[in-house]
């Protein structure tokens, strides 16, 4: 009979390695530990070769992938144009001139750095239903698309409404992948900071235009367009995902009941809840179409989830469908 | 529509409680506290809610609308709501109630007797009374009863009402009628209702001042009865009995005689309806004797009145009939001589006994007048508190008009008879003043009356205002029919060789001690304290109820008289179905009384439901399947 082979000490998640001794039966698995306990191996390594693909090229000046048209200085051929004076001699066509007898200047595509910031909602209201742990998750396929794409990556987890959010700032190359992990696992709920506290405070910080993938449940009283303004006018495109818990999408109350916000502690006396379930699916709705409008005007995208949708799904389904990674 | 009236519509003012009950039940509302994540959505909401219904929040507080509908229904009770019925309502309503005896007349299926259906439907009306309105209970029988003043008390009004029987006497209206025409005069009576079987007479004389309801109750069952039964003496100790059976309906059966609780004879009877039978016995009795007949009905015979099924007569000793007849009256004497049964004083060569009683005594002479008998005949005596009326007459005077149905004149022809020496009236007398002076007049000539009768309480006397010797009426086929019927009438007013069984109502008069105390044990045990008069006679005692009179008391020895028949009216259950008054003829009604129905009760009952709904749903565990939701607290 065969002995099972000594169990190999895995380095990483410990609830892993207690849980996984069969793991060792499948060399595969067991030679590559889990990176995060945010994406299992299998997402990470689909997700890393993703990008995240933008409507616009709102791009800095560095190099970086994204091809943001003529006159750059890659190899991928663009263009024509006629030389002017005081242009780069060194660019002119001199086989087109062989021919034609007129000085043509050869165009390359130029590729820019994108620079993605991620703002992560972590106020109290993002508790429940796992609705935090859905948005960890997104920052980090978000991030690693991004730093897999040579994108520059900025985190903000905000929640304390002092104004001073977590940041992780300006990460590049894969190598920072796993200070984008340990930073998000390091991430926790705290205070009752709005989405546009978690906005105004990134803005101030941010620099770059790119995108800013924001991650709430934006259930925040107030006028959420001032914040995209500000986003907008700072040259990043917004990617707004709703994170919703499934009572919050499909609410299940009858009678009389007293609604308190776990997050400023306000009560709402609601009578005769069920009555009211279809006006609340219609706010619901209008709040979400409000959003995206918001978003779309500054050619961002919007998209609402559930927590109780698996992050593969999410992912690999909803957003690759909607185009909004490649 | 007949919408509902309100009696206490002040008691309204209590519906102002909603406003406390509305503002405690919002202040008191304990809600399931529920933490979300965000109660953003649910602000807008709401304010969408109340914006497009401000009275949302009223919808589905199933506590509070259970908590207002029972403070509705106990207010609207306490107005005490009503609907309307076809009786106009009277704040003051006379009840009469018949209690007489065909009252206890059963009905074969239900074995419910009229009276108890008669309370049933009084008691309707005395739940249904209102606040405002009070009835006064009066039983009808002989006579009336007042059983209770005018009240709304609804215990004491069921109270006499169950204590109301039967009594074993026809109906007699008139005494009722003018007892609630004197309850009239102290409060507005419009109108009053008479609830009875129809065993009425049809006839009343009474002018009604108020309006009257006749309520007839529905007929009862077949009833045969004994309505007669008496004895005359045949010879010196032999005696026949005669028995009337009488039948509402087809019925047949055999009545059992009894001498002294042995049964004697027995004879059977087969009736239609409204058919009477006569049937006669024969006994033999020197002494005193009892006898008791008793009807049996028929196998499979319903009869739904007991009382009337036993008749009871005490015979006295057979004695012929001592009649003292004045020697100058010879016409009286030969005629009375003749006569069978008749022992006649004073006898030929014998002095007059004049302190010896009899039981006839026909004489012209005015010291006569003195002798003690029950049946007296002064023959051109005029009294003296008459005296003054007429005065003496040459003229001769003839009988214009006399009562036929009088026992004295029944069956005599005085037209055509003469008299000689009458009196006439003084100018300015009318009959009116022979009744105010406690004479009846029997017979009426030409120029005034000519044959008194008065009846004082230990005998019966008898005035011919002229001298027969003086007219021509010892020639007439009149003159030994008179005779005759003087003897037949001192026979039954001496019980002397004709004895007949007393009716129920009020008992004959009792010979006793002159003065003396003495309490009257009726069937049913009750007890009437009764005091005879200085002459030793007894009179006036009730006895309305079917059965044996024990007298006890003074001196003497117990005494049990007998009162067992009824009238030949209740045991035919005969009934009219309008009363003739003297005015107006009143029809009955055969529907029930609707009166106004309360629905206080049917509030309150509503209110008790409403809160037994409301204990259940307080009560009933709270099930909020709220998926990652906290329940901080339920109510």
């Amino acid at each position: 009979m065969r002995e099972n082979p000594p169990t190999p000490e895995l380095p990483g998640n410990p609830v892993l390695s207690r849980n996984t001794r069969w793991l060792h039966y499948m060399p595969d698995v067991v030679t590559k530990p889990q990176l995060t306990p945010l994406l299992s191996n299998e997402t990470l390594a689909r997700v890393e070769r993703m990008r995240l693909r933008p409507n616009r090229r709102l791009t800095n000046r560095t190099r970086g992938e994204h091809s943001v048209g003529t006159g750059g200085a890659s190899i991928d051929f663009a263009d024509y144009r006629d030389y002017v004076a005081g242009d780069d001699i060194r660019y002119v066509d001199w086989n087109i001139f062989a021919r034609l007898q007129r000085p043509y200047l050869k165009l390359y595509s130029h590729e820019e750095e994108l620079h993605v910031a991620v703002l992560l909602d972590s106020s109290l209201s993002m508790q429940s239903e796992e609705k935090f742990e859905r948005a960890r998750q997104l920052a980090a396929a978000f991030s690693t698309m991004a730093l897999r794409g040579t994108e520059r990556v900025s985190l903000f987890a905000g929640g304390d409404s002092s104004g001073n959010p977590a940041i992780l700032q300006n990460c590049s190359g894969r190598p920072a992948t796993h200070k984008v992990f340990e930073f998000l696992k390091a991430c926790e709920i705290h205070g009752s900071a709005t989405v546009d506290d978690l906005i105004a405070s990134a803005i101030r910080i941010h620099r770059g235009r790119g995108v800013a993938i924001i991650l709430s449940d934006f259930l925040t009283a107030g006028d959420i367009s001032r914040s995209f303004n500000l986003l907008h006018s700072a040259g990043l495109e917004i990617f707004a995902v709703q994170i919703l818990g499934p009572s919050e999408v499909e609410p299940d109350l009858t009678g009389d009941v007293r609604l308190v916000d776990c997050e400023t502690g306000g009560s709402l006396d609601v009578t005769s809840a069920r009555d009211l379930l279809d006006l609340y699916h219609e706010h619901r709705v209008a709040q979400q179409a409000y959003l995206a409008s918001q978003c779309r005007r500054r050619n961002g995208r919007f998209e609402s989830i559930s927590s109780a949708e698996t992050i593969e799904a999410v992912l690999f389904e909803k957003l690759l469908r909607r185009g909004w990674i490649r | 529509m007949n919408w509902p009236g309100f009696s206490a519509i002040a008691n309204a003012w209590w519906l102002l409680l909603l406003v406390p009950l509305l503002v405690f039940y919002f202040l008191k509302l304990k809600r399931p506290r529920i933490e979300i994540p965000s109660i953003v959505l649910w602000q807008s909401v709401v304010n969408d809610q109340r914006v497009n219904s401000p009275f949302q929040k009223f919808r589905r507080h199933i506590l509070l609308w259970l908590q207002i509908a029972v403070l509705i229904l106990l207010v609207l009770a306490a107005m005490q709501p009503f609907v309307r019925g076809t009786a106009e309502p009277a704040a003051y309503l006379p009840v009469l109630i018949d209690c007489s005896a065909s009252m206890a007349a059963t009905d074969p299926v239900t074995g419910k007797s009229r009276i108890d259906i008669a309370k049933e439907r009084v008691t309707t009306i005395i739940d249904n009374l209102s606040s405002e309105q009070q009835i006064s209970l009066i039983a009808v029988h002989s006579s009336a009863d007042r059983l209770t003043e005018f009240t709304g008390n609804r215990r004491i009004l069921h109270g006499v009402l169950a204590s109301l029987e039967v009594r074993d006497v026809p109906s007699r209206l008139e005494d009722a009628f003018r007892l609630t025409q004197a309850q009239a005069k102290t409060v507005p009576v419009e109108s009053a209702v008479f609830i009875s079987d129809g065993n009425i007479p049809r006839k009343i004389r009474f002018a009604l001042p108020f309006s009257v309801n006749y309520q007839q109750l529905p007929t009862g069952g077949p009833n045969v009865g004994i309505t007669a039964f008496n004895a005359r003496l045949s010879s010196s100790q032999d005696w026949d009995i005669f028995l009337r059976v009488e039948a509402s309906a087809d019925s047949s059966g055999h009545v059992v005689l009894q001498q002294d609780g042995q049964p004697i004879g027995e004879q059977p009877f087969v009736l239609g309806k409204g058919e009477s039978q006569r049937l006669a016995f024969q006994i033999s009795s020197q002494g005193s004797t009892k006898l008791e007949a008793r009807l049996i009905s028929g196998v499979a015979e319903f009869d739904s009145l007991a009382a009337d099924n036993v008749a009871r007569l005490d015979l006295p000793p057979a004695r012929p009939l001592r009649v003292y007849a004045s020697p100058d009256l010879n016409s009286f004497r030969r005629a009375l001589e003749s006569t069978p049964g008749v022992d006649l004083f004073p006898k030929p060569g014998q002095p007059e006994q004049r302190s010896v009683p009899y039981d006839l005594v026909v004489s012209d002479r005015e010291d006569d007048e003195e002798l003690i008998a029950a049946v007296c005949l002064l023959v051109g005596v005029t009294p003296d508190d008459v005296k003054s009326l007429v005065e003496p007459t040459a003229a001769l005077s003839k009988f214009l008009d006399w009562d036929r149905t009088t026992p004295l004149l029944r069956h005599t022809q005085l037209r055509d008879v003469e008299i000689a020496d009458a009196v006439q009236t003084v100018a300015g007398v009318d009959v009116g003043s022979f009744e105010d002076a406690g004479y009846s007049v029997l017979a009426s000539g030409t120029d005034g009356p000519l044959i008194l009768r008065r009846r004082s309480a230990s005998r019966l006397t008898f005035h011919t205002l002229f001298h027969t010797g003086r007219s021509t009426l010892e020639y007439r086929v009149a003159f030994p029919v008179l005779v005759a019927n003087l003897v037949q009438l001192a026979r039954q007013e001496a019980s002397v060789g004709n004895v007949t069984a007393v009716q129920t109502g009020v008992l004959p008069a009792i010979e006793l001690s002159p003065g003396g105390a003495y309490a009257i044990h009726g069937p049913n045990g009750s007890t009437q304290q009764v005091v005879a008069d200085k002459a030793g006679q007894l009179r006036g005692a009730t006895a309305n109820l079917a059965g044996q009179y024990r007298i006890s008391g003074g001196s003497e020895e117990s005494l049990i008289v007998s009162a067992n028949l009824l009238s030949s009216t209740e045991t035919t259950l005969a009934s009219v179905d309008s009363i003739e008054f003297d005015e107006q003829t009143i029809a009955s009604s055969d529907e029930i009384l609707a009166s106004d129905q309360p629905l206080w009760s049917t509030l309150t009952f509503l209110a008790f439901g409403f809160l037994l709904v409301e204990w259940w749903f307080f009560q009933k565990p709270r099930r909020l399947n709220t998926a990652g939701t906290t329940l901080a607290s339920t109510r």
